[in-house]
């Protein structure tokens, strides 16, 4: 047996940041999503079933192009928004139901956790972002004439989506009934940003040159605060 | 027991007031303006109650004082019964000079917004059974929730009142000649009084079921453990 | 040099009160062992030490070398092992271990990692992954994760479960061990882990 080394090691103080910790948190649960690949497949199933239903029932022609730009936006931020409610609470759930949260509560700072999933959904919902929107504005024949604001609007979106819901993610993680009840939490947390995400695609397909680009503001606004709120409270949720 | 009576007499003479002593407001379709009264009182005391609410969340996070849990509870469901009369008279007075009950104009999509928050904070309340961490969980979801709040001021007008620009009509400023002014003042005083006697007997309420919890934690049984070094250690000089 | 002090410690969930008034003080060196009958709340006292529940009433303080222990740098301090924590299935033995050394701070990462596992005798099972792995050697692992960062305190809930004479021997040794660098604390009903303490605290008392 070896030499047991001596005490210095916990009491010399750590250069570790938050960062790495949370980027050893991210990796380890997209190394695990990778191998099992459950929220994934969740997320992208509900939004590519949910996608056909709607380009089948409504179709490219049975609206009228002046209501289109319109329309579509709200189609479109409906299917995101309820295709990334049906998988970002895994991670959180996940930890509680194969019983590995408390040996991670044991090691790991809040914040850390936190930021760790906060980085695990985002690229969740950049996957979900990558395969839904084109094929979206494929199906449904989208005409955007500000391709540059649509797609920042897009992305300024799904960051949003991600920081109204992983702190929810976490509060809901042990309480029964928690798929519907992760879905009734967020949704009015997440209403002032559909809404203004859905203004500014629609702006962005009309090619309205929405001059300095508001909503892209406004969500960008809505990321900072709700990431801010997330870490301040979030140790309040994570302990017990 | 006399400011119950006085609370009566005064809500009795407002409702006489309000269609007797008052004309109806030039305007509107008929009488329907005397829903005003009535109206615009239940949902300021909707607001205010959503804000009392959060003010005892951040008191009970920080202090961990049970009291404090019990005004937010409270507040959150007198806050919630007053924003069901809000948007019920509200759709009323809608049809009534609209045409139709729901419009979605800024601020039917305020009051409802406000109605799902507070839905969602009693679906979060019902669903974790540890009372502890759902007090604290509540808490957390109230002061999320209040962050929100600012972006509904700002986002929500800019983008309906450019959807549906007739419903600009401000019904918080009905055309105030003297009467109509005292009348309504004196309605906001009784709600808002109706209100704060319908709060602290609700705090009442939860505070004494509270104390059986305190005096079994506190009273007979339990054990003192001893160990075989120490001495047991008595607690306000209770015997074993 | 580490002390554990406990303040009138309570607990109640609702209604149902576990324990109250509880008190004790230990030193580097000292062994103690709770036992109690199934849901006399010894889990839950030891849950209340790692700080994963918060006590209803009384406070848990930590020293090391004189200076007061903060909550949020308590992590470095403790390793805990219990019947319901699990590790990682679908990652290996070793890839668990060099996990919580980085989520932990602890630089030494590879080697440190490969040698704790050692020590708890999963050298040759490193490579395996958990899902893979006996209820033995999870709790071995369990064991390795607790000791990775040399705790000053070892918060162990029943750490002979599912073990065989050889892993109970490792968690002998351990024990012998953690008495060098600090305190340990035994929550369990078998005979034979209480005996290793030097102090016992009955909760059903």
């Amino acid at each position: 047996m070896p030499q047991t080394k001596s005490v210095k090691r916990t009491t010399r103080t750590e250069s570790s940041t938050y960062l790495n910790e949370a980027i050893a948190i991210w990796f380890r649960d997209m190394r695990s999503e990778f191998r099992t690949r459950y929220a994934l497949n969740a997320i992208l199933m509900f939004a590519v079933t949910t996608l056909i239903a709607v380009s089948f029932a409504i179709g490219s022609f049975r609206i009228d192009e002046s209501e289109r730009p319109f329309l579509y936006a709200v189609l479109l931020w409906i299917i995101l928004t309820f295709s990334a409610l049906s998988g970002l609470s895994r991670s959180f759930v996940k930890e509680e139901e194969a019983g590995t949260i408390d040996v991670l509560k044991l090691s790991a700072r809040p914040q850390a956790v936190f930021l760790g999933k906060l980085l695990f959904n985002l690229s969740l919902l950049g996957a979900l972002g990558v395969v839904i929107v084109p094929t979206f504005i494929l199906l449904m024949a989208y005409q955007i004439n500000f391709p540059v604001f649509f797609t920042t609007m897009i992305i300024t979106g799904c960051l949003g989506l991600g920081a109204g819901t992983t702190i929810i993610a976490a509060m809901i993680a042990r309480a029964s009934g928690r798929g519907a009840l992760f879905s009734v939490l967020s949704l009015p947390l997440l209403l002032p940003l559909m809404i203004t995400c859905i203004k500014g695609c629609e702006r962005a397909a009309i090619g309205y040159d929405s001059a300095g680009w508001p909503e892209v503001k406004i969500a960008v606004a809505y990321v900072i605060i709700m990431i801010t709120m997330s870490l301040f409270l979030f140790s309040l949720v994570w302990e017990e | 027991m006399v400011q119950k009576i006085l609370l009566t007499i005064w809500m009795a003479v407002i409702i006489v007031a309000a269609f007797l002593y008052t004309e109806a407001a030039v305007g509107f379709p008929g009488q329907t303006s005397r829903i005003l009264f009535f109206h615009v009182p239940q949902s300021w005391v909707a607001t205010l109650s959503f804000l009392v609410s959060m003010a005892a969340s951040v008191v009970y996070l920080a202090k961990r004082k049970l009291k404090a849990d019990h005004v937010a509870q409270s507040a959150a469901e007198l806050g919630f019964l007053f924003c069901i009369l809000a948007t019920v008279t509200g759709s009323i007075f809608a049809k009534a000079t609209w045409g139709s009950f729901w419009n979605w104009d800024p601020r039917e999509t305020s009051i409802v917004i406000l109605l799902t928050i507070y839905g969602a904070y009693f679906a979060l309340r019902s669903a974790i059974s540890d009372p502890d961490r759902c007090r604290v969980l509540a808490a957390v979801y109230s002061i999320l929730a209040f962050v929100t709040v600012p972006f509904l001021v700002f986002v929500v007008p800019r983008i309906t009142a450019s959807l549906h620009p007739e419903n600009t009509m401000n019904p918080a400023n009905p055309g105030m000649d003297p009467r109509t002014l005292t009348v309504f003042l004196g309605s906001l005083f009784a709600y808002t009084a109706l209100y704060l006697w319908m709060l602290r007997l609700r705090i009442r309420i939860l505070n004494l079921e509270s104390l059986k919890v305190r005096d079994l934690f506190r009273g007979r049984g339990g054990g003192n453990p001893k160990t075989e070094n120490e001495q047991p250690r008595m607690k306000g000089g209770r015997a074993q | 040099m580490f002390t554990l002090r406990v303040s009138d410690i309570g607990k109640h969930y609702g209604e149902t009160l576990l324990f109250r008034n509880i008190s004790f003080e230990l030193h580097k060196g000292d062994v103690l062992a709770i036992t109690g009958w199934n849901g006399a709340g010894k889990s839950t006292l030891l849950r209340i030490l790692a700080g994963l529940v918060r006590p209803s009433a009384g406070a848990v303080e930590m020293f090391f070398n004189g200076k007061p222990v903060e909550k949020e740098s308590r992590r470095r301090f403790i390793g805990m092992v219990a019947p319901a924590f699990s590790l990682y299935d679908e990652l290996t033995g070793l890839e668990n271990m060099e996990f919580f050394a980085t989520v932990r701070g602890l630089s030494d990462g590879g080697d440190h990692c490969l040698d704790t596992l050692h020590r708890v005798g999963l050298s040759d099972h490193a490579g395996k992954t958990c899902r893979d792995y006996s209820s033995g050697m999870k709790q071995r692992l369990k064991l390795a994760q607790a000791l990775l960062h040399e705790p000053p305190l070892l918060l162990l809930d029943e750490p002979g479960s599912n073990l065989d004479s050889r892993g109970i021997t490792i968690v002998e040794e351990i024990i012998a061990e953690q008495r060098t660098l600090g305190v340990t604390v035994i929550a369990s009903n078998e005979k034979r882990e209480a005996d290793y303490a030097d102090r016992v605290f009955n909760l059903s008392e």
